[in-house]
Parts: structure tokens; sequence; C-alpha cells
């Protein structure tokens, strides 16, 4: 490596070295420092990415920082940022010490960096397990409580076999063509393409791998236990990150085949199946988070509709509801845990009169129901726009109204949370925390996003349409 | 455009001014009094809108029959635009909306004791979704104004309502977010019909009017449409939430609702479902026609047989408002101007009607008709209100609703006389229910002994400026149809 490709890759390089410096600091002097130097090597990852000049050096390691790399880097950076943020204190009321917190989060966002900016699938898959490995760890951080490690082993179980599933496919792909190249390597699979058996036996493999990662039905029965047992930051970062990285790593493959044709029914079959399974089981469930991972599954199908559309619109609409996405659920799962006390609230009855109770927090989880349930003027709204005129753009009219309906069948279960916030009186047995600045910083920082993309998302669109 | 950004602040001054309010949240007599000067401006500035506008030059770039124009680009990359205009139709309902809000904000001066300012504060927003609504002229933008209007009513209906609130807030939020989003999706598919036959892709009204569609596309999007602006109208058999919604909501929430949000929906088939769709609205007219005065029947029957009066109310809102989708199907311009007035008239009766009854019900707790009686001897200022707004939703010649369903029928009988001799006789079924709710309340012997005292000057206020309405639009209609004229005009015009 010379100095041009360290340069090149300076993003990862201070993620790396944010993560060491936290692991340090907790032998040396062990204390809060932890978050605030991670937040710092976060913010200056995020900055790097957005500031640094057009051109971009290619090292030979198959990483380069593409407009497109920077761009997903930056935003697992912030979304890490307010994660952490968010983390301090709720982590100090449930009684989770140590800097392995911090420096594990840091981890993968390097992780994810390296994902965005792969041009070769060893990266690829490295970054992708490097990123699952440190969820392994942050899902069962809560030692204290059997449902935080009961939910790390079931992630990974479930884990190990869909990092077996997609090792397995990228070597079936390298059987067949030979190259680790991901542009050479897809191209095979293109209409132009020639396209064997163990390419096409190995994108199979592949694309069940990375359904696990997004919990795409059939592969989606680990979501709603890991989101329940583990600490409501890890699933915040968990539900946006770790499903943007697996969705990341579709936009890279996607695109690089150049016409969605060959890997059309699996996909199809995919949305179809998580947009009703999601929405139909979400209504049942009682548990907030329960129900909240059951909608990210649904929210997922329709980020595959978006996939499918292909061209040039659907890759960005899926892209820009990536965004949009990261911002909701990062106020949903930041909003409760915020308010979480000692325990966390964890029926949907139990957030009765949260709503006048502890009003930012109440207000900013409201604020993420409806624009998960797709009312304008939130980000969730345009997301879901931009999503099914590309869908309609490129033929997918079953799929469509298929959405539409279990988008409308959606919206009883994201009610029912705001129900409970400001219908009902509060019970005795309803739990509140205080709030504290960084919680209320990020919390603010998710709801204005969610706005500002659901009132002005011209310029957001305009770029992630220019990343492809 | 307009020099000066008249409608846009005419949409979002509610909404401003609601902003003002988060100083005085926790004082109840502020945020009652600030909401009401808010109120009281934006009917200030409609109803100098409403003199003024008429006399003005043209907007530059405004098309035919309209006076004011505001547009500005937005979302570039769907062709996405700002646009705000107002025609004759728009500048009435626009004039309807500030004055039914200014109602609303006063009828619940008493009533609301809990949350006073977000009760307010909501009022305005649903001020702001309505103006909205009716002014915009770009689907997209008419499209969020159309669904940011349920979030307020949602809230409205389950914190301060009674009954079984919450099951008809989800109710009402779901059935038209159902409609809603059905027709999101005609929306795109209009939008990439005209962009892929033209090239330029556009979310505008008056250019994707000019989109020829094939009749069988078209009869399906227009069917997503309708079934949208059905659901709200409502029509016949799509009326099934009416009743719980207005029944279970406060009162300033039921005032707005039947008085505004109703008419949402039939503006909506008159702005966008009958000038996109021609052939298709025409090909589903006589089937609008057949609900519609199944509607105005049923509607009169069943609220001939309730017992709560906000439930005899509601359902009469759906009977008035078959007659207004009636004139609207039959697509001539007296019909559709009689149809256009009646939704002004019916906002102000209805208004009246849900006032008084919440008036009643604050005094006695309870709104059972059974329960009451002899007002006339106790009450009679409250009990001449009464008397008079009644027969103004009846229909009495002289009083509003007279008018409107006059030129409906004349409008409706040269195209469809089996229509319009059953709806007359739907007249005769309201006289009924009406005649029956004044006589037992009014002057039959008195049921139970409540404690009833007549009404307060607020009320006074309220109730002389609705009576005023209704006796001023039964009289002298004609300047509100001489505002109709051009754009009535042009819209019937424009059929074949």
């Amino acid at each position: 490596m010379t100095i041009a490709d360290v340069w090149a890759v300076m993003p990862l390089m201070i993620l790396a070295a944010g993560g060491l410096v936290v692991l340090m600091l907790g032998a040396v002097a062990p204390g809060r420092h932890g978050t605030v130097v991670g937040v710092v090597a976060l913010l200056g990852a995020a900055l790097w990415c957005l500031a640094s000049p057009p051109e971009v050096g290619v090292p030979t390691l198959g990483v380069s920082l593409t407009p497109f790399a920077r761009f997903f880097t930056a935003l697992f950076s912030l979304t890490a940022a307010i994660v952490l943020l968010l983390s301090r204190d709720y982590n100090e009321r449930r009684g989770i010490r140590g800097e392995e917190y911090p420096a594990t989060i840091l981890f993968a966002v390097f992780g994810m960096g390296v994902l965005s900016s792969a041009s070769n699938f060893l990266p690829l898959f490295l970054g992708l397990e490097g990123l699952t490995f440190a969820f392994y760890f942050l899902v069962a951080i809560d030692r204290e409580r059997g449902e935080s490690g009961e939910a790390g082993l079931k992630y990974l179980l479930m884990g190990a076999v869909a990092a077996a599933f997609t090792a397995f496919g990228i070597a079936l792909m390298y059987a067949g063509a030979g190259t680790l190249d991901v542009a050479s390597l897809m191209k095979a699979l293109s209409p132009e393409g020639k396209a064997n058996s163990l390419i096409l036996a190995g994108a199979g493999f592949l694309l069940a791998g990375v359904a696990f990662k997004m919990s795409l039905v059939p592969a989606h029965l680990w979501t709603p236990d890991v989101y329940q047992g583990a600490p409501a930051p890890v699933v915040a970062f968990l539900s946006t990150a770790s499903k943007g990285a697996a969705v990341v790593f579709l936009l890279i493959l996607l695109p690089a085949v150049g016409g969605v044709e060959p890997l059309r029914i699996p996909l199809w079959g995919l949305s179809l199946l998580s947009m009703l399974v999601g929405n139909l089981a979400a209504l049942l469930q009682k548990n907030l988070k329960r129900m909240l991972a059951y909608s990210a599954i649904a929210q997922m199908g329709y980020v595959t509709l978006a996939l499918l559309s292909g061209k040039v619109d659907g890759y960005g609409a899926a892209a820009f509801y990536l965004v949009a996405y990261t911002a909701m659920n990062l106020a949903a799962f930041g909003a409760v845990a915020a308010l979480s006390g000692e325990g966390e609230p964890g029926e949907v009855e139990d957030y009765r009169g949260l709503g006048y109770e502890r009003p930012f927090q109440g207000g900013v989880l409201a604020l993420a129901m409806f624009a998960l349930a797709g009312i304008p003027p939130t980000a969730g709204f345009t997301g879901k726009f931009f999503i099914f005129a590309a869908a309609l753009r490129s033929g997918e009219i079953a799929l469509a109204v298929i959405g539409i309906l279990t988008a409308v069948a959606s919206v009883y279960y994201y009610l029912r949370v705001v129900v409970n916030l400001y219908m009902r009186p509060a019970g005795e047995d309803t739990v509140a925390g205080r709030g504290t600045l960084a919680e209320t910083f990020s919390l603010a920082a998710a709801a204005l996003a969610i706005l500002i993309l659901g009132i002005f998302p011209g310029h957001l669109m305009e770029l992630v349409v220019s990343l492809f | 455009m307009n020099d000066f950004p008249i409608l846009t602040i005419l949409v979002f001054l509610p909404l401003v001014g609601c902003l003002l309010l988060v100083p005085f949240w926790r004082s109840e007599e502020w945020a009652r009094r600030l909401a009401f000067g808010v109120g009281l401006v934006e009917l200030a500035l409609a109803g100098w809108l409403t003199f003024a506008a008429p006399g003005m030059p043209q907007a530059v770039g405004a098309p035919a029959g309209f006076l004011l124009w505001e547009d500005l680009p937005w979302i570039g990359r769907f062709g996405i635009r700002y646009t705000l205009g107002m025609d004759g139709i728009s500048l009435l309902m626009a004039l309807l909306t500030a004055f039914v809000t200014v109602i609303a904000l006063a009828v619940s001066w008493q009533g609301i004791r809990e949350r006073v300012a977000l009760h307010y504060a909501l009022l305005l927003i649903m001020e702001t979704g309505i103006m909205g609504v009716f002014l915009s002229l770009d689907l997209f933008l008419f499209y969020l104004f159309w669904e940011v209007m349920l979030v307020p009513m949602f809230f409205l209906i389950g914190i301060w309502g009674h009954g079984r609130r919450i099951y008809s807030a989800v109710k009402f939020f779901l059935y038209t977010l159902f409609g809603s989003l059905l027709m999101l999706l005609a929306i795109i598919g209009v939008y990439l019909i005209h962009g892929g036959e033209s090239g330029s892709y556009t979310f505008a009204l008056p250019a994707l009017i000019q989109t020829r569609i094939a009749p069988d596309v078209a009869g399906w999007l227009f069917a997503a449409f309708l079934l949208a602006f059905a659901i709200k109208v409502p029509v016949f058999p799509l009326h099934t939430w009416l009743p719980d919604a207005h029944t279970d909501a406060p009162t300033a929430g039921s005032v707005v609702l039947a008085g505004l949000l109703l008419k949402t929906g039939a503006y909506g088939i008159i702005r966008f479902g009958y000038p996109l769709f021609p052939q298709a609205a025409v090909s589903f007219a006589p089937l609008i026609t057949v609900l519609a005065v199944i509607g105005i029947i049923y509607g009169s029957w069943v609220a001939y047989a309730q017992d709560d009066m906000k439930r005899l109310v509601a359902y009469s809102s759906v009977g008035h408002m078959g007659f207004v989708a009636l004139g609207i199907a039959a697509w001539t311009p007296v019909s559709l101007s009689g149809a256009v007035l009646q939704m002004v008239n019916h906002g102000v009766t209805t208004g009246a009607l849900f006032a008084l009854v919440g008036m009643l019900d604050e005094r006695a707790g309870t709104r059972e008709i059974g329960a009451f009686g002899g007002l006339w001897g106790k009450v009679p200022i409250f009990s001449s209100f009464f008397l008079l707004l009644n027969m103004a939703s009846a229909g009495l010649p002289g009083l509003n609703n007279f008018a409107g369903e006059f030129l409906i029928l004349a409008g409706s009988f040269r195209v469809s006389p089996l229509a319009a001799v059953l709806a007359f006789i739907g007249i005769i079924f309201s006289l009924v229910y009406t005649v029956r709710l004044v006589q037992k309340l009014l002057f039959a012997t008195e049921q139970r002994s409540l404690p009833l005292v007549d009404i307060s000057l607020r009320e006074g206020g309220i109730l002389t400026v609705l009576a005023f309405a209704a006796v001023y639009l039964g009289v002298h209609p004609a300047p509100l149809l001489g505002l109709l004229r051009v754009p009535v005009g042009l819209l019937t015009g424009g059929m074949p």
C-alpha cells in the first residue's frame, strides 16, 4: 500500500483507528470518554467522505471510495454517531459498562465502509462478515439480562448459516467465472453474458445469505426475537445500518448485472412475501419491539420492490428509502430507548399516556409511526412515493397494488401506538425515563431528518440517482 | 404568478398561527383567544378576496378561469411544482373553510377543558390542510394536503371525542386512507401515461388534462379517484365511517368534519375526477346518480329512526351530500352550480345543527331525543334558532338549502328525470325527520327536567351569524352564482 492508497481510504482508516483508540482508552482511562472519542471519529469519517475531492484512488485491495461508497459510508457513520449518543445514557441506566461497546460500533461501521467501497467480492464479503461479527457482540452485550444473551445466540446461529450460504455462493460464482471482480463477474449474469449453472447456483446462494441480513421472508425468523431481546439502541443500529449494509450489498451487485432479469423471480417472491407476512404478522404483535421488527421486514419488502424496478430510478428509490428508513427507525427505537428507565416498556399498552408525560419523546415516537405508515409530510411518504413511481414505471403493477394495500393494513398497527400515546390515560405501571441532552439531540436530529426529507426531498433524490 | 403570494398566506397562515400558540401552551384563555384571533384574520383575508379577486387582473400564466395563480418549482426530478390556484369554485370553498373554522373555534370555547391549546392547534392545522386541498393545482401537492387533513381530525376524534371515540377515529382514518392510497397509484399512473405520451413529466393539472388515455385504462384510473372521493363525500354505500365519526367526535370536530371534510370529496370529483377523465366520468355517471339517489332516500330514512341527535344529523349529512353528488353526476351548468352552492349551504346548516346539538349536550349531558321536550317554553331564543336552522336544513324555500336543491333538481331533471323525481321524494323524507326532531324537542311535553339555561352571548353570536348566512344565501344567492358562472361553464363546456 502506498501513501496515496492510505490517503484514498482515509475514512476507513479513521474508523479503524478510532475503534482501537477507544479500546485503549478502556484499558487506560475507563469512563465516559469512549463515547466522545467514538462520536468524534465517526463524525470525522463522515466529514471526510462528504468533503473529499471528486477524484478517487483505486488501490489494489479491491476497495475504492467512489461517490457511492462515500455516500453510504457517511450515512452509516452518522447513523452510528446518533446511536452512540442515544446509548450513552441508556447504557448507564441499564448497567452496560465498558469501552467494548463504542469500539465495537466503530468496528461495525468500518465493516460497513469496507463493504460499501468494495469492487471485489473478497472485501465485499469481509465487510459483510466483519459488521455481522460486531453485531453478534452488540446484541448480546447486556450481561445482566438473559434475553440479550439469548438474542445474541439466536443471531449468531442463524448468522453463521447465512454466512456459510454467502461464502458458498461466492465460491461457486468464482468457480464458474474465474474472477472475483464484481463488475466482470456480474456481467456473466446479464442478458449478453454466458451464465453457466455454477454462476447461477452461486447467485442463488448469495441471494439467500443477503436475504437473511435484510430479514426478507422466509429468512426473517431471527428478527423478532433478536429485536425483542437486544438493547434498544443496538436494535436501532441493527435495524438501520446492518440492513442498510445488506441493501448496499445488492446495490453494488445489481446495477453491475445491467438488468435485473435473472434474479427477477426470486426478488419478486421475496418482496411479495415480506410485504405480506411482515405487515400481517405485525398486526398481531403486542410487544412494541417485535411489532417494529415485523414492520422492518415489511419495509425491506418495499425496498426490494424498488430494487426490482431496476434501471436508474429503482436503485435511486431504494437508496432514498434507505436514508428515510434510517431516520424513521432511529427515531422509533431511539424514542423507545429514551423512554426506558430501569426496564424497557415492553408492550404497546405500556406506552399509555406517555404522549403527555414525556411530550418530546412521545412526539418523536408518534412522528416515527406516522412516517413509517407513509403519511405526508414525512420522509416515509416521499420514500414510498418514489418507490411506487419507480415500480409502476417499470411495469410492476401487481406488486405495487399489493404493496399499497399492505401499506393500508400497516397503518393500523402504527396507529395503535399513537392511540396509546395520546388517547389512553396513563396506567400505574407506565415506565418513563428522564430525557437527557444527548438523547434529546439524537431524537431531534432524526425527527428533523424525517420532516426535511418529507418536505424537500428533491436534493437527496438528485444525489442518490446520480450515484448509479 | 400574482405579485403578492396571497394564496400561500391563505393556506399557511393558520399553521403559522398555530406556532404562535406554543408559548401559551399552559394558558387556556390565551390559547383560545389567540387561536380565535388567527381564525378571524383568516376569515377577513378570505372575505376580502371574495370581493377583490374577481376585479383583479388575471395573474400572468394562469389558465383560463383562474383568478389567482402561484407556481414555484419544488421537486424537479418528478416535475412536481408548488402550484396554488383559485377560481370561482375554490374561492367559495376557501371562504367556507375560513367561515366554518371560525365557527368551530368559537363553539368549543367552554366544552373543551383538557389540553385546550392542543385542541385549538389541531383545528388550525386542519384549516391549513383543507385550504391547501381546495387551492392546490399540482396533483402531488393536492395529495399531500389530502392526506395531511386526516391526521388532526384523527386526533380530535380520538382525544376529545366520546362514546367509541378510538374505534371511530381509527375507522375514519383507515377507511379514508384506503381510498386515498389507491388514488395515489392512479395519480402516478396519469403522470406516467402523460410523460410517456408527451415526453414531459409533470403533475400539473392543466397539463395532465390534455393527456389522451386509452378508455379502459382511463376507466380504472377514474375508478381509483372516484373511490377516494366517494368515501369522503360520502356516497352510499361507502358512508359507514361517517355516522360513527360524526357522532363520537367533539362538537368542533363534527362541525369541521361535516362542514368541510365532506366537501373536499365533492370538490375532488369536480376539480380532478371529471376534467382528467371526461369519457370515463360520463360512463360512470349513471352509477353515481343511482347511488346518490339511494343515499338521499336511505340517509333520510335512517335519520328518522335515530334517537341520538348527533347521529340523526350525521345521517342527514349523508342525505344532503347525496344531493350534491346528484348535481355533480348530472354535470350540466345548472346542476353543477347548484351542487357547489349546496356545498356552501350544507356547510353552513350542518355546522349550525352540530353547534346546536353540542349546546344541548353541554347543558343536559345527553343527546337522546327522548330526554328533551318543551324547549320552546324553557329556552325560547335557542329554540327559535333551532327551528330556523332545522327548517333551512330541510329545504324550506327562502332559506339556503332550497336554492341549492332547486338548482340541482332543475339541472338534473334534463339529464335524468327519474333521478330528479326520486330525489325530490327524498326532500319530503328529510322534512319528515326534521319535523319529528323539532316537534319532539321544542313542542312536545317535557320528558325530564333538565337544567337548561338559554344561550350565552357567545353562543348567540355564533347562531346569529349562521342564521344570517342561511337566510342571506336563501334569498340572495346571485353573487355566489355569479362567481361560479365562468368556472362551471369552463368545466361543463369541455365535456363531449
